[in-house]
């Protein structure tokens, strides 16, 4: 029997999908098997961050409505054999099509097949939110270090506090940029973990290379030297209860004199 | 004993109410004191009782039916009727009222902690997040949302503790925005409404000035 984990966060475009994909990747790189839910309805996008949206056939609404088997529905990452799945969510309707007890029925199913049943939560507090988080053991909530953020992620702990899940929800900050947070210009990640209360995962670095390779179909995971990676397959070695140290924050250091070089490199 | 006794004092007159009798019993008794009572006098002036009903509670139908009674009579009427018990709904409202509650737990963005009576708050309430009681609030937690005592209209509670924080303090109907209003740092501040109905701040060391009642009732 396996483990269903909602990744969610109250807030859009703090990097939900891309930490569902990559922790996904990072887990079937150990040797996982992991089935990735979409329950973003109506705004689908896990499959594209995948690089599998053509090969979408049935989606969950159609499972629900007994339009295909939910075997059917499962499309298979074929980079790793055999251990990654996407559950697709539909596109054509909206959160409401599904309900909580359909959602868990589904998710239960999945358990019973995968170590991981990883839940990509759409942002929001509704109906969608209800729906990934009735099948899920825990909670990973992802937040960045913005006021916006964090309100809103505090919002989504209170709300699982009410109606607690079978284990400890954990934290995930993304997006960190090393040089606002060492200004003060970010609030920095003991702040954020204290100011919420859950204890953190993990960390992942702001990095340009997160954007370029979700828009070609590519977890960052991939890329073995890429910090964000890092962070993300430091999360799924957490995740397998592996003591992971937390990276360090590093920033360009620009001594006097690199400066000076500069000045006269762009002349 | 009989059914109604009439006794006087300097206070004025008391109706007593035997509570072993029926309620029957007491209507007719006292319709015919009453009757007694308003041929022997010829008093021009309203005369008031103050009704004892003892161990018994009147319902409000019972007390409606005293009241009719009384409205025959011109001179007479009923004060107030003064039982010697209360519900237990009434006991534990009392006991809330006078107990200072204890809350410990994170109050979070969008959340409502609603007590009653007096509350002394060693938690977290994060911004967005709601504490609210009928009574006053010592704090000694962090304090980054709302405040609120004395709700929804009791402006003589009072809200002490570390309010720099907090985002409004609000007293019965009076609110304060603290970005605003800036209350002075430390621990010691106490928020409460003046006589001209206005949220100010003063020290802890004025409390005694500022609401004499909380101030001797903390055993100051």
């Amino acid at each position: 029997m396996g483990k269903s984990i909602v990744i969610t966060s109250g807030k859009g475009g703090v990097g939900k999908t891309t930490s569902s994909a990559n922790i996904g990747t990072a887990l079937a790189l150990m040797g996982k098997r992991v089935c990735l839910v979409d329950l973003d309805i109506g705004l689908r996008n896990l499959d594209v961050v995948l690089g599998l949206d053509n090969r979408i056939i049935f989606d969950i609404v159609d499972v629900v409505e007994g339009r295909a088997k939910l075997a059917q529905a499962l499309i298979k990452d074929k980079r790793f054999d055999d251990l990654l799945y996407l559950l697709p969510a539909a596109q054509n309707t909206d959160k409401t099509a599904l309900t909580e007890d359909q959602a868990k029925a589904i998710v239960d199913e999945l358990k019973k097949e995968f170590d991981y049943v990883l839940i990509d939560c759409p942002a929001g507090i509704e109906q969608g939110f209800l729906n990934a988080i009735a099948g899920a053991d825990a909670a990973i909530i992802v937040t960045t270090p913005e006021i916006s953020a964090v309100r809103d992620a505090d919002r989504v702990v209170g709300l699982l506090e009410k109606n607690p899940l079978k284990e400890e929800s954990h934290l995930i900050i993304n997006r960190i940029r090393g040089h606002m947070m060492a200004d003060g210009e970010a609030m920095d990640v003991d702040e954020i973990t204290h100011h919420l209360g859950v204890p953190l995962l993990g960390i992942v670095l702001d990095d340009d290379e997160v954007i370029a390779t979700s828009n070609r179909g590519e977890p960052i995971v991939l890329e073995s030297e890429n910090p964000a990676g890092r962070g993300y397959r430091d999360i799924a070695r957490r995740l397998e209860g592996e003591t992971v140290p937390l990276m360090k924050i590093q920033q360009p250091k620009t001594s006097f004199w690199s400066k000076i070089s500069h000045w006269f490199s762009r002349g | 004993m009989q059914a109604v006794v009439l006794r006087g004092n300097q206070d004025g007159y008391q109706l007593v109410l035997d509570q072993a009798a029926s309620f029957k019993e007491i209507k007719e008794k006292l319709r015919e004191l009453l009757d007694n009572l308003a041929a022997d006098s010829n008093a021009t002036n309203q005369i008031s009782f103050d009704v004892l009903s003892n161990q018994r509670l009147l319902t409000a139908e019972q007390n409606q039916q005293l009241e009719q009674i009384f409205s025959e009579f011109d001179h007479f009427q009923i004060h107030k009727v003064i039982p010697d018990v209360i519900t237990i709904e009434d006991a534990i409202h009392l006991k809330e009222q006078d107990n200072v509650h204890l809350a410990t737990q994170t109050i979070r963005n969008g959340q409502t902690l609603e007590m009653k009576g007096d509350v002394l708050y060693l938690g977290l309430i994060n911004e967005g997040g709601r504490l609210l009681t009928t009574g006053n609030i010592y704090v000694m937690g962090t304090v980054l949302g709302i405040l609120q005592a004395g709700y929804p209209s009791g402006e003589d509670k009072v809200v002490i503790g570390d309010l720099q924080h907090a985002q409004q303090i609000r007293i019965g109907e009076q609110i304060s925005i603290v970005e605003t209003d800036q209350p002075s740092k430390g621990s010691q501040t106490v928020a409460y409404v003046n006589d001209l109905h206005v949220l100010e701040y003063g020290q802890l060391s004025d409390l005694k000035t500022i609401n004499p009642k909380i101030y001797h009732r903390m055993g100051g």
